[in-house]
């Protein structure tokens, strides 16, 4: 491939970016506050793929890019690098998580029950068109329970592994600060598990789910069962100089297991990711269920689906083929005119 | 009421900034001179264990203010989610108080009412989120 050094369109470029945030318009606080308060669930989205939880930043991040979400999620990605790392908290446990939504697919009957939380699962999707009209689309308050529901609930798992159904794992007691870390090393095969937990936890949304439901549909080794699904705030536990540990406050995660029924025993897939995320958690630990064994260059292969699911590299290698390409695109033009010219037949010369 | 330090610090960096701010303001004269030693916004990684083979790992960073405060030998630190610096410092101010033996039943006081405001917070939501409890029926 060649390169070639161009000038010009200075102001074209410039003009292009005011046209582009003309759409927009003044982005000021309060429209930070409105898109905050209004899209919940897309700045948790904006905000796993980011790997950075801080709602305004989301919530700006949305508003200045007008909802470009890869662009969302780049601007965000970029202004972490601005910041320093001030410690690694403590690493959160699923039994410690205060959990708002925790159901199974697999077992009716959990230790806990089953508490649906926050949900459209069930519900019809129809659009409020009243609304375009002036009216108020007030939702129904929810008719609280006398007693509240328990903070922690219990683990799935530990459940099955005391009723023999699967093996719980060792837990790794590696200390936080040792964790090995994606975003200050390189990702190499085979990956590291903890470098493929947090790849995952950072992934695309579409691009796992696209991943996910090739292995879902039949193209994967197992076919999963949601063993657990959790909707969650951890607590960001933090030293104190003189080492007192204590909560910097809560943050909201999501995290699944999925299970294969195959062999004597359960095997769980697992994912989860900064903000509340159920498609992406369920097709993540789809993808990591399905991956052990998995055929070179298949979606459920690790390198396959952890590199086509990173989002900032995948769409800005998608968009950089919008930039000049004259000299490589000319070079074909010109081979394809000599094929072209060889292969045509020499007129006959004149008798 | 007693509390260790650990739980006051997990209140104080819940608790409302604006609360917290007017708060931390009564303090400043009664300590005095301080040093300021940290007031910054920064990350904190949060790692998590998976379920299915134990394995520690980063789900991402979180933004969070801190101040450190020094006043002799006595250190004040105040770290919350957010970027709002005045809310730390004033946490750090609460904390170097308290330590110091400064205002205490004001602290107290302030520590309690926070405390009771969050778990009346966190018992809305449960409530709430027990009223979507499934009680199944098995035909």
């Amino acid at each position: 491939m060649a390169y070639v050094a161009t000038r010009g369109g200075e102001r074209a470029i410039e003009q292009s970016e005011r046209l582009y945030r003309a759409a927009m318009g003044d982005i000021t606080e309060q429209r930070v506050d409105e898109v905050k308060a209004a899209m919940p669930y897309l700045i948790d989205r904006v905000m796993g793929e980011a790997s950075l939880y801080d709602e305004d930043l989301a919530a700006l991040a949305l508003a200045q890019t007008g909802g470009e979400l890869f662009e969302a999620v780049l601007a965000l990605r970029a202004w972490r690098t601005t910041q320093p790392r001030l410690q690694v908290a403590a690493p959160i446990a699923q039994d410690q998580l205060f959990t708002h939504r925790r159901i199974s697919a697999a077992f009716k009957d959990i230790p806990g029950g089953q508490v649906l939380g926050p949900t459209l699962d069930y519900s019809h999707r129809i659009l409020a068109t009243d609304v375009l009209n002036g009216a108020t689309y007030a939702p129904e308050k929810v008719e609280a329970a006398d007693k509240p529901s328990s903070a922690y609930q219990p683990s799935v798992a530990a459940w099955q592994a005391e009723n023999d159904l699967l093996d719980l794992p060792v837990p790794d007691d590696t200390k936080p600060e040792d964790i090995p870390d994606v975003t200050r090393e390189p990702l190499l095969f085979p990956s590291k598990r903890a470098h493929t937990l947090q790849s995952l936890a950072r992934s695309e949304t579409g691009g796992a789910l696209a991943l996910g439901y090739a292995a879902m549909r039949g193209y994967g080794q197992a076919h999963p069962t949601v063993n657990e699904l959790r909707l969650a705030e951890a607590e960001i536990a933090v030293t104190h100089p003189n080492g007192t540990t204590f909560s910097a406050g809560r943050v909201k995660v999501s995290q699944a297991e999925v299970v294969s029924k195959k062999g004597e025993k359960l095997e769980l897939g697992f994912a989860a990711t900064l903000g509340w995320n159920e498609v992406k958690c369920i097709s993540a630990a789809t993808l990591d269920l399905n991956s052990k064994g998995a055929e070179k260059g298949s979606a459920t292969e690790e390198e396959f689906y952890l590199y086509h699911t990173e989002g900032v590299e995948s769409s800005g290698f998608c968009i950089h083929f919008k930039l000049p390409h004259y000299v490589t695109f000319q070079s074909s033009l010109d081979a394809m005119r000599d094929a072209k010219a060889k292969k045509s037949p020499k007129p006959e010369p004149a008798q | 009421m007693d509390r260790p330090h650990s739980e006051i610090l997990s209140i104080l960096a819940r608790s409302k900034g604006a609360a917290l701010k007017a708060f931390g303001e009564t303090l400043i004269p009664q300590l005095g001179d301080i040093d300021v030693q940290k007031s910054q916004t920064g990350l904190v990684m949060l790692p998590m264990r998976d379920t299915a083979q134990g394995t520690a790992f980063h789900l991402g960073e979180v933004l969070v203010s801190e101040a450190q405060i020094k006043r002799g030998d006595l250190q004040g630190y105040g770290m919350r989610k957010g970027r709002d610096l005045e809310a730390a410092m004033a946490m750090a101010l609460v904390d170097l108080a308290m330590q110091s033996d400064m205002a205490t039943e004001d602290c107290h006081a302030f520590v309690s009412a926070q405390k009771q405001l969050q778990d009346a917070e966190d018992h809305t939501t449960l409530c709430e989120v027990e009223a979507t409890r499934v009680d199944m029926e098995t035909f």
